[in-house]
């Protein structure tokens, strides 16, 4: 197995005879080291929370930016190699801001979601005549959460450029305690409010630290006012209506 | 050599060199001009310049009951010199198709090599999907429309007629990829002097005329306009394409009589 | 004098000619209806009597189209691809104002070599409205409840101002002019329209086609009793939960 693997695995594009792609794997494993990320949906709308990894008390945490506006109604959380992100969310807000200018519509949570994973896969050896591109899998995940005619949705992606829709889904270094958390205590009718709540259990049972407003940051988008980002005070509340 | 013409925009007005010298009264050759502008509001943009200069004139087409018939004559005009009196201007594109053209015929022959090797390229294919009229046509309509885009248009009228499956089809594309279908088609000067005669006669007749009949009707109009268009030959083919396929005749005239030129003073050759 | 008298002039293509014709919509509270002659015609020829300018992109979106008909029919065609696309990449039919946005962004890709027509979108907006959008060449537009373009614009929007949005009309003290025509009104409105633009236009004429958009659950019945009705909504499941289109097609004077 080991020996296969050490033949197949430095190709980008190349496939192993057992028909995987070695360094996409790895990226989705590069996944599970990255800080954890959850996300909720319900009826009211969806909850994206993610928890801050504050490695020194000289760190500014308020400088860690995990949850990222795509467009007004649409959000998203990352796990992985942060820095790729950047690439991957610049291609989803042009994509949404050109089909608003083109289509005087807001973009739908599926669309900008496939324009993401279309990204996944480019990577590899550009020809010639075309502009330089990624040389390896991105190393990130992403919970695309956001509001269309179709109600509040919650996407995942992966380094495959797969991506599914869930009701709740953890990603990062605690996912899978996470996960299973979720599984426990989601319900199809929770308020906001409740998703709120549960984000933060479900972050507080896997964070090394012990929880506060500096280390996690919570952000929602709803029908009726889109995206935002918890202020700390809003999430000192939460914290302590837990 | 003076090849100028503010009017060879007007179809009506190809090969019709002498306009420059000697104006007609009223501008009788440039029948647009009244309701046609010359010039608007793009005229100022970027142009560049093109001009028929080798051209044929007429082509008349109509639907009958077996399918259609279509006829053009025989001669290729420089300016007002009948410059080639044998040239073909029906031309077959695969076995159910006649295309046949009035303006350019250096175009013309150029766009016969691009639907031939296109017919080439299709039987090579052997697909089971040979191309129809109705294929065809649109074809020849995007690379038109498409060359006018380029500033660079063929400069010609085509009638493009045909039957597959049991279906007649008859349709009109010109330089500037305008586009449309009928059962009486005319272009040149035959839109002005046999259409009316060809609407007269086959509108809402189509499925019952027979091919006497439309040969009969299409005849007439050649005899017409070769009493009046002065860059027309009393010598042109007819092609019907029918079930059994498209077929070109050789080439006919139609008895002429003009005895009554003799009586006419006021102008032609007499002195006095 | 005439310039030929000069020296030798050089002669310029002009990719352009006009192919008249005329074009109108009206926009309904749940309906929207999209008309247009089908005769093309250049200068004093007429070219053919059936050349259709009204075109069905969706159950519910309508376009017509009046100027150079090869620009015209080019562009549609281009619609219809993008709308074909915009299908794959968003599993949806494109909401009627985004088909408007489309249609300005298209129109204005191509500023500085413009398609030479004149567009109106008629259909049914996604709150069911009915709705009316006006383009020019190159791509500016708005939302009306009534449009005429084309040769006899001159000749029916006048008509339209007075008929639909009361224009120099008194309304009688205590009834205020309603702010939508039934149906029945709003079709009797386009068939005079073309009748009288027929007789006094002579690029009008020929035939008349009439598309009708009714919002989902709309009765259909003042159509029912008129003949030379034809259904033509595409989605079979439409028929019984979405908007439904109908074409009425009549004759003009082909004089």
């Amino acid at each position: 197995m080991f020996a296969t693997r050490s033949e197949y695995d430095r190709g980008v594009n190349t496939f192993s005879p057992e028909g995987r792609l070695f360094q996409v794997e790895y990226a989705i494993e590069a996944i599970k080291l990255g800080s954890t990320a959850v996300g909720i949906r319900t009826p009211a709308g969806v909850v994206l929370g993610v928890e801050k990894r504050v490695q020194s008390p000289l760190l500014e945490a308020s400088s860690i930016e995990k949850i990222m506006e795509i467009d007004s109604h649409l959000a998203c959380a990352m796990s992985g190699l942060t820095a790729d992100a950047r690439t991957m969310i610049d291609h989803a807000r042009v994509t949404a801001q050109n089909h608003a200018f083109t289509y005087n519509e807001n973009i739908k949570v599926e669309s900008v979601t496939q324009a993401v994973c279309d990204l996944a896969l480019r990577f590899g050896e550009s020809m010639d005549n075309e502009e330089a591109m990624m040389s390896r899998p991105f190393g990130v995940a992403f919970l695309i959460a956001g509001t269309d005619e179709l109600g509040p949705q919650l996407y995942h992606t992966d380094p495959s450029g797969t991506f599914v829709r869930y009701e709740a889904k953890a990603i990062g270094s605690g996912s899978e305690a996470a996960q299973a958390e979720l599984q426990d205590k989601y319900h199809k009718q929770m308020t906001l409010a409740e998703a709120q709540s549960l984000t933060l259990k479900v972050l507080k049972q896997v964070m090394e630290e012990k929880l506060d407003q500096h280390n996690v940051q919570l952000a929602q988008v709803t029908p009726e006012t889109g995206f935002e980002i918890l202020s700390e005070d809003k999430l000192k509340e939460v914290i302590e209506a837990m | 050599m003076n090849f100028s013409s503010h009017s060879t925009m007007n179809p009506m007005a190809w090969g019709n060199l002498r306009e420059d010298a000697y104006p007609e009264p009223f501008g009788a050759y440039s029948h647009n001009q009244g309701v046609k502008p010359r010039a608007d509001a793009f005229t100022d943009g970027v142009q560049r310049t093109q001009q028929p200069i080798v051209t044929g004139t007429s082509v008349l087409a109509i639907k009958y009951k077996d399918g259609i018939m279509m006829a053009a004559d025989n001669l290729a005009s420089y300016g007002s010199l009948a410059r080639f009196k044998d040239i073909q201007r029906l031309h077959a594109v695969g076995d159910y198709t006649v295309i046949g053209a009035g303006g350019d015929m250096s175009d013309f022959q150029y766009l016969q090599q691009i639907l031939d090797d296109l017919m080439v390229e299709e039987f090579a294919a052997e697909d089971g999907h040979p191309l129809g009229p109705a294929e065809i046509y649109e074809y020849l309509s995007q690379i038109m429309y498409g060359r006018r885009s380029k500033i660079n248009p063929l400069w010609n009228s085509l009638l493009v007629g045909g039957f597959k499956d049991g279906k007649r089809f008859l349709g009109y594309v010109d330089l500037l990829g305008t586009t449309y279908t009928a059962s009486t088609l005319a272009t040149g000067y035959g839109a002005y002097i046999a259409q009316p005669l060809l609407r007269k006669a086959v509108e809402g007749r189509e499925d019952t005329l027979t091919e006497e009949e439309a040969r009969e009707i299409i005849k007439e109009s050649m005899k017409v306009l070769y009493y009046r268009d002065a860059r027309s030959l009393n010598k042109f083919q007819i092609a019907t394409i029918t079930e059994k396929g498209a077929v070109i005749s050789e080439s006919m005239s139609s008895e002429t009589i003009w005895a009554f030129a003799e009586g006419i003073r006021g102008y032609g050759a007499q002195t006095s | 004098m005439s310039p030929s008298a000069q020296a030798p002039i050089r002669h310029d293509f002009n990719p352009y000619t006009e192919n008249g014709g005329t074009i109108l919509a009206i926009a309904g509270a749940d309906f929207a209806v999209i008309a247009g002659d089908t005769r093309q015609s250049e200068g004093y020829n007429i070219q053919t009597r059936y050349a259709p300018k009204v075109f069905r992109l969706t159950d519910k979106a309508v376009l017509a189209v009046n100027g150079f008909a090869a620009d015209g029919n080019m562009f549609v065609k281009k619609v219809k691809q993008r709308l074909e696309w915009y299908r794959h990449a968003h599993a949806k039919d494109m909401p009627l104002h985004a088909i408007a946005r489309l249609i300005q962004t298209m129109l204005y890709a191509k500023r500085f070599f413009p398609y030479y027509v004149y567009n109106i979108l008629g259909g049914i907006e996604e709150d069911g409205t009915g709705a009316v959008y006006s383009f020019d060449p190159v791509g500016s537009y708005e939302r009306e409840a009534c449009r005429a373009a084309g040769a006899a614009q001159s000749l029916v929007q006048p008509f339209l101002d007075n008929q639909i949005y009361f224009k120099n009309q008194q309304a009688a003290p205590g009834s205020p002019h309603p702010a939508h025509l039934p149906l029945n009104q709003v079709l009797a409105l386009v068939t005079d329209s073309f009748t009288s633009a027929t007789e006094r236009h002579i690029e009008v004429g020929d035939g008349l086609e009439i598309y009708i958009v009714l919002a989902k659950g709309r009765n259909s019945n003042e159509l029912e009793s008129l003949k030379g009705v034809a259904e033509v909504t595409t989605a079979s499941e439409a028929i019984a939960t979405g908007e439904r289109l109908f074409v009425l097609r009549r004759e003009l004077k082909k004089d």
